[in-house]
């Protein structure tokens, strides 16, 4: 009795899948609900990325963001001469090329796999169509990508701001 | 060194190009069939996906949704077809009931020995023909037979074409996302991002034309409501206005012939309801040119539907929804025709409007392949 109860309502007992942990951790998809979250993980794509693969290069036009669920990714730049500047190594939970959700611009860096990486890919056109299938949905990802953008352009008047008085 | 490898890997894509355009060739006779019931499934799949994804929203099952969906539709589909044909059977016998009972029959048959004797050398035909008159008859019979086996084999053959594409679509509505994202997995790593940007620059191609099309067709079936009602205001006296309007709009989805077929029920109707009927016989268009059973009426106000149609509805709620050229439509209309017959004029300009999206990435690809 109890194996039926547990087949028929095994979804009662199922964990909560890494994926929804990490995609609820990710500014971009906060104050959604279970159900809006449920949507996001069957939208995005899972990719494996061997030690040294690209994931995009810089001037490359961009199409939305990645999520890394385990391994490490280096972002960096390079100048005319081919002078490499790493700007982050990112980990497990943290995304990048979160602005390419809202244009189609160039990237403004390259990022590699620093070690084997499993990612989690939420494009441009996933975000159009969920915010035609589910606009409550698209909006509040608009919103959050919009709070993350006014926060970062605080951040660097304050930067402009505090270089300026120094340099007075 | 570089500029030698290059050559050869040059040659050996040409190669594999030129092989796959082969292999292709050759085996297309035997999966062609499947490729239409694909491409049937997949258009009937973009009409329905919408309305599905908003279901499962609302009752948290896809699988109910689709059901739902397309149970819906198939009795949307089967109700219209039950009522087309038991208006179309109540038509016909009460055309025969008037054939037989008002004396037709001997109108038609002493209109046709008049012409017969007005034939040279029919009239002369003695007795002695019998036999052969037999003969032909004989042979008329068998070929008719023939023929009827042959539709009847076809028929069959559409009904299971049409409940493998209900299958297929079934199919393919449940597990959409699942099969897109499974298409998006087999796509390397380095092409990730433009394979995404294709296929959903396919998907919004298709959906703005079938959304268009569908507008199109629907305005085109009001306006020839209004149109066959506004003849009915003039003695017209046609029937079933409402099935006819729908199949002249559906018939608007091919384009060029579609127009002509959607006339041909109406025509139809007009003389079976209006035979024998005096003034409607010696009808006149604007009073000027003769028009027996309103049959030139009815052309014409159709012709009058087509030309707003296509000078005023299209423009608007098509419009840019495949964006080709008026000359690229018709180019490829004539290509699918000619190769697939009419059904290819039906998915000539969506097949063609993938083109366009496929060669504009192709470029965008050419242009950013040194970042890739």
């Amino acid at each position: 009795m109890k194996a039926l109860w547990e087949n028929l309502f095994t979804h009662w007992y199922k964990q909560e899948s890494p994926t929804k942990t990490v995609i609820k951790q990710i500014p971009v998809f906060h104050k959604l609900t279970n159900k809006q979250i449920r949507e996001i993980e069957n939208l995005v794509h899972k990719r494996r990325y061997k030690s040294g693969e690209t994931i995009f290069k810089q001037h490359a036009p961009g199409e939305g963001m990645f999520i890394i669920l385990s391994g490490k990714i280096e972002i960096f730049t390079e100048d005319k001469k081919g002078n490499k500047k790493t700007l982050v190594l990112l980990g497990s939970g943290e995304f990048f090329g979160e602005l390419s959700l809202l244009d189609s611009d160039t990237r403004s860096a390259t990022a590699i796999a620093h070690e084997d990486c499993l990612l989690l890919a939420f494009l441009r056109p996933d975000l159009q169509s969920l915010s035609k299938r589910s606009p409550e949905t698209g909006n509040k990802i608009l919103f959050n990508l919009a709070k993350i953008m006014s926060a970062r352009l605080r951040k660097t008047s304050e930067e402009v701001t505090e270089a300026n008085s120094e340099s007075v | 060194m570089t500029s030698r490898l290059k050559t050869v890997e040059n040659f050996y894509t040409l190669t594999i190009f030129i092989l796959g355009i082969g292999v292709v060739y050759f085996i297309w006779p035997f999966i062609s069939k499947m490729v239409m019931i694909l491409v049937f499934s997949f258009l009937i799949t973009t009409v329905l996906l919408p309305a599905v994804d908003t279901l499962e929203r609302k009752i948290n099952s896809r699988l109910f949704s689709t059901f739902f969906v397309m149970g819906g539709v198939l009795l949307l589909v089967f109700g219209f077809l039950f009522g087309f044909a038991s208006g179309m059977f109540q038509q016909s016998s009460e055309f025969y009931f008037r054939l037989t009972e008002e004396n037709y029959v001997n109108d038609l048959n002493s209109m046709y020995e008049s012409a017969l004797s007005s034939l040279p050398g029919v009239s002369s035909m003695g007795d002695g023909e019998t036999p052969q008159l037999a003969e032909r008859i004989q042979s008329f019979i068998s070929g008719f037979i023939q023929q009827i086996l042959t539709i009847a084999k076809s028929g069959v053959n559409f009904i299971f074409l049409t409940a493998i594409i209900l299958v297929f679509t079934f199919i393919l509505l449940v597990e959409y996302h699942h099969f897109r994202r499974t298409l998006v997995a087999l796509v390397p790593n380095k092409y990730f991002e433009l394979g995404v940007r294709i296929i959903h620059n396919i998907e919004m191609q298709m959906s703005r034309y079938l959304t268009g099309q569908f507008l199109a067709a629907s305005s085109v079936a009001i306006l020839s409501f209004m149109g066959l009602c506004i003849l009915n205001l003039y003695g017209a006296n046609l029937t079933m206005i409402v099935f006819i309007s729908i199949i002249a709009g559906l018939s608007n989805l091919i384009p060029m012939v579609g127009p002509f077929v959607g006339m041909v029920p109406a025509v139809l109707i007009a003389i079976m309801n209006n035979l024998g009927n005096e003034s409607a016989l010696s009808h006149l268009i604007f009073n000027l040119v003769p028009s027996p059973f309103f049959i030139f009426d009815i052309i014409l106000m159709f012709i009058i539907v087509q030309q707003i149609d296509n000078n005023f509805i299209t423009p608007i709620l098509v419009g840019e929804s495949v964006g080709l050229h008026p000359m690229l439509v018709m180019i490829s209309l004539f290509v699918g025709g000619t190769v697939v017959g009419p059904l290819g004029m039906l998915f000539a300009v969506p097949i063609a409007g993938v083109i366009k999206v496929i060669s504009q990435e192709v470029v965008f690809l050419v242009r950013y392949a040194h970042l890739l």
